[in-house]
């Protein structure tokens, strides 16, 4: 976090137009962290950040997780070793923004045909970053000292990959709180296509891994508010025959 | 103020990913008068999508970049014309002379279209 001197309101009161309470100023000053000191945070601060993941409300307080911790530098490797092949993999078929004219007439009908059965995984952001990511420009896990692999149980109540979002946003915060930084990692969806890393790691029924978390210490700081999209709110206020008001959020 | 419509045609067509007519990109103004050229925010880059005649993201990341002065950052382009660019502003918030500002955010179009995100961008309301 930017610590600048600034006045924060206290929690548990609101007034129109108040200064952030520290909880807020967490959240908003959030920044996906992507970039780490070599060395890890202390075994005692990994414990409380998952401590905050512990006590994340879930669906019938089923608790769906399953954490993994991963600190060791050699698997930490090997999983970015093997992410990057992966990705290489996916990029020499579907990689239709690069390359010559036959290349894009030959991989351009095959990626919209991947595109539409795999549409978030292969979405223009995430298809973007594999194709940096397969030209070598981009590391995967940003060099992280730490892992934290956020494993669903399916069988959880209701939606366990809510219950997993929550768990894992729990932690993120509590990290930041503390001056440590952390981001979400989809890509490690990679490494599971290598029979290796799902046995290694026990990912097979009921267990699904989707997330996990890259958390260290920030390097260098880069926690901030930033601008985002104004966004449209339906608020139903009125009769209950009146169609939505349409609010613009944040403007 | 009405929500974007997603009609039958936006849900058959996967939009080119590497046109503008596909994906309007997000886009960033450099200052170069404000620029230091510290090489921060190619460094920060999410996706790798910032460079300077100089330096990569990975020159910066593996040690390997010259000292000194880096160079204005620029945004990788597809040689169709569109950037890597999805308007985080990761880069301007660690920007510590407040070069950056974002001109444009990042909306595909066709199966991907946003629909409830304005293209206005606004910093935190104290409600």
């Amino acid at each position: 976090m930017n610590m600048k001197a600034e006045p924060l309101s206290s929690l548990g009161c609101y007034e129109e137009g108040m200064d952030w309470n520290p909880v807020e100023k967490v959240i908003f000053e959030r920044r996906s962290i992507r970039s780490f000191r070599k060395e890890p945070l202390p075994d005692g601060m990994i414990r409380r950040i998952l401590e905050a993941g512990r006590f994340a409300p879930s669906a019938g307080n089923m608790q769906p997780w399953r954490v993994i911790v991963v600190k060791s530098p050699g698997i930490l490797a090997a999983l970015e070793r093997d992410a990057v092949r992966m990705a290489k993999l996916f990029m020499f078929f579907l990689d239709y923004t690069r390359g010559g004219t036959l290349r894009r007439l030959i991989t351009k009908p095959l990626a919209k045909f991947f595109i539409r059965l795999l549409p978030n995984e292969l979405h223009a952001v995430p298809f973007g970053l594999l194709s940096q990511i397969a030209q070598g420009k981009t590391p995967v896990f940003h060099g992280a000292p730490t892992l934290i692999l956020l494993v669903e149980d399916r069988r959880g109540v209701s939606c366990p990959a809510t219950d997993i979002g929550i768990c894992g946003q729990n932690m993120v915060l509590a990290a930041h709180s503390l001056g440590a930084g952390a981001c979400w990692i989809g890509l490690i969806k990679l490494c599971l296509y290598f029979p290796r890393w799902r046995r290694k790691f026990g990912i097979r029924r009921p267990y699904t891994l989707n997330d996990c978390l890259a958390l260290g210490w920030q390097k260098p700081r880069a926690d901030g508010p930033v601008p985002r999209e104004v966004q449209l709110v339906e608020w139903y206020d009125g009769e209950i025959e009146d169609a939505p008001r349409i609010e613009k959020q944040g403007e | 103020m009405k929500r974007e419509t997603y009609t039958l045609l936006d849900r058959l067509i996967i939009p080119d990913y590497d046109t503008p007519r596909g994906i309007r990109s997000g886009s960033l103004l450099i200052d170069p008068e404000k620029c230091r050229e510290c090489g921060l925010c190619v460094r920060l880059c999410p996706g790798g999508c910032l460079y300077t005649e100089r330096v990569s993201k990975n020159d910066l990341i593996n040690g390997s970049a010259p000292e000194g002065k880096r160079g204005v950052p620029r945004l990788v382009a597809t040689r169709r014309g569109t950037t890597l660019c999805i308007a985080c502003f990761d880069c301007g918030t660690a920007c510590p002379h407040g070069a950056i500002t974002i001109e444009k955010n990042f909306n595909p179009t066709r199966y991907f279209k946003r629909l409830t995100q304005t293209s206005e961008m606004r910093y935190p309301r104290r409600y």
